[in-house]
């Protein structure tokens, strides 16, 4: 997958598909790649807790349902 | 699951592993924030390979501040989007393994000894993705004409509001059990197109996976998504697949919505 290197004024470079969905994007950020342990988090999706946020979000993401944490929520 | 370690080092630093590839250029990564606003992403050496990196405050990565973090649906956005566009401009520079969210060694020894541990896995899957990229196919069922029939006459007819007509309690049943076969109808149906829409691709793709199916938009047309799946397709068959998928529609009448060339992060998994 050799590319020529875009110069970075380039708005778009990358390979990814711009503005992809959130939804479709966690399907691969979340639970593929290659899983090595680490020192902090062994794997985002295989931490219970988060896993069932992550899940009760997911299942939010698409049906436009207010979340609980929409205002107030830490940032 | 975790180590505990962290804690006591809360407030030390930690090292987030984005990618490993083999060369990446440092020009196309060197203006993107990661997932920590300030410190640059450097390029750490490990054997013949190199992985994308930055140093980050430990205490960001514990698992309760994950937790926060990712329950909230633009944190967790902004986090997947960062991490997603390192993996994306590394990819752009060279071959490239993504690595999950939230890969973090305590140091770059440890993170180097870990990778190194790791390069045959890196490898394998370096050679297996050359070439190739990651392309998303999601398929919703055709929308039916007739809405969802319900057991009851529809509504605001005068038939409602007038008194019950003698059988009307036999027709009822009548309804309802058509509604129970077309509901049954509509599962095969959408069952043997998810079949046929994946065979198809699979016939073309290096590999192929199905992922989960997402929830039904709320309010939306009615469309029920009945295939989410992503394919490994050599660059050379991408206008192939993109083809295919303009002949399925035409086929089927179902919505199909691709999505790629992505960086193919369902496919380094499995060596």
């Amino acid at each position: 997958m050799e590319r020529e290197v875009v110069p970075w004024d380039n708005p778009e470079p990358l390979s990814g598909p711009i503005g992809v969905p959130l939804v479709d994007l966690l399907d691969r950020v979340l639970a593929t790649g290659v899983v090595i342990s680490g020192d902090l988090v062994i794997a985002i999706a295989d931490v219970p807790l988060v896993r069932l946020s992550l899940h009760a979000l997911l299942s939010s993401v698409n049906e436009r349902v207010p979340a609980p944490w929409a205002d107030g929520g830490p940032l | 699951m975790t180590e505990r370690g962290l804690e006591q080092d809360a407030g030390g630093s930690a090292l987030y592993v984005f990618a490993v590839c083999n060369a990446p250029d440092p020009a196309v990564f060197a203006r993107l924030p990661g997932v920590a606003a300030g410190v640059p992403l450097r390029r750490l050496r490990f054997g013949e390979l190199t992985a994308i990196v930055q140093t980050v405050r430990a205490a960001d990565f514990t698992d309760e501040v994950l937790q926060i973090r990712m329950s909230d649906r633009d944190e967790l956005e902004r986090y997947a989007r960062a991490h997603h566009d390192v993996v994306s401009a590394a990819a752009w520079s060279c071959p490239t393994v993504p690595l999950p969210l939230a890969t973090l060694y305590h140091g770059e020894e440890r993170a180097r000894q870990a990778l190194l541990e790791e390069t045959g896995r890196f490898v394998a899957a370096l050679r297996r993705t050359a070439g190739h990229s990651e392309w998303g196919v999601k398929v919703y069922a055709a929308e039916s004409r007739v809405p969802e029939p319900s057991p009851e006459p529809p509504s605001g007819t005068q038939a409602v509001r007038s008194r019950p007509a003698p059988g009307a309690g036999l027709a009822y049943l009548e309804r309802k059990r058509g509604v129970q076969a077309q509901r049954e109808r509509r599962h095969e149906d959408a069952l043997q197109l998810a079949e046929t829409v994946d065979a198809a691709f699979q016939n073309l793709a290096a590999a192929g996976r199905r992922l989960r199916l997402h929830a039904p938009e709320r309010g939306g047309k009615g469309h029920v998504q009945v295939l989410n799946a992503t394919y490994l397709v050599a660059d050379r068959r991408a206008t192939e697949f993109e083809a295919l998928a303009r002949r399925l529609r035409d086929a089927t009448g179902a919505r199909i919505d691709m999505s790629g060339p992505w960086v193919p992060y369902s496919f380094v998994g499995e060596v």
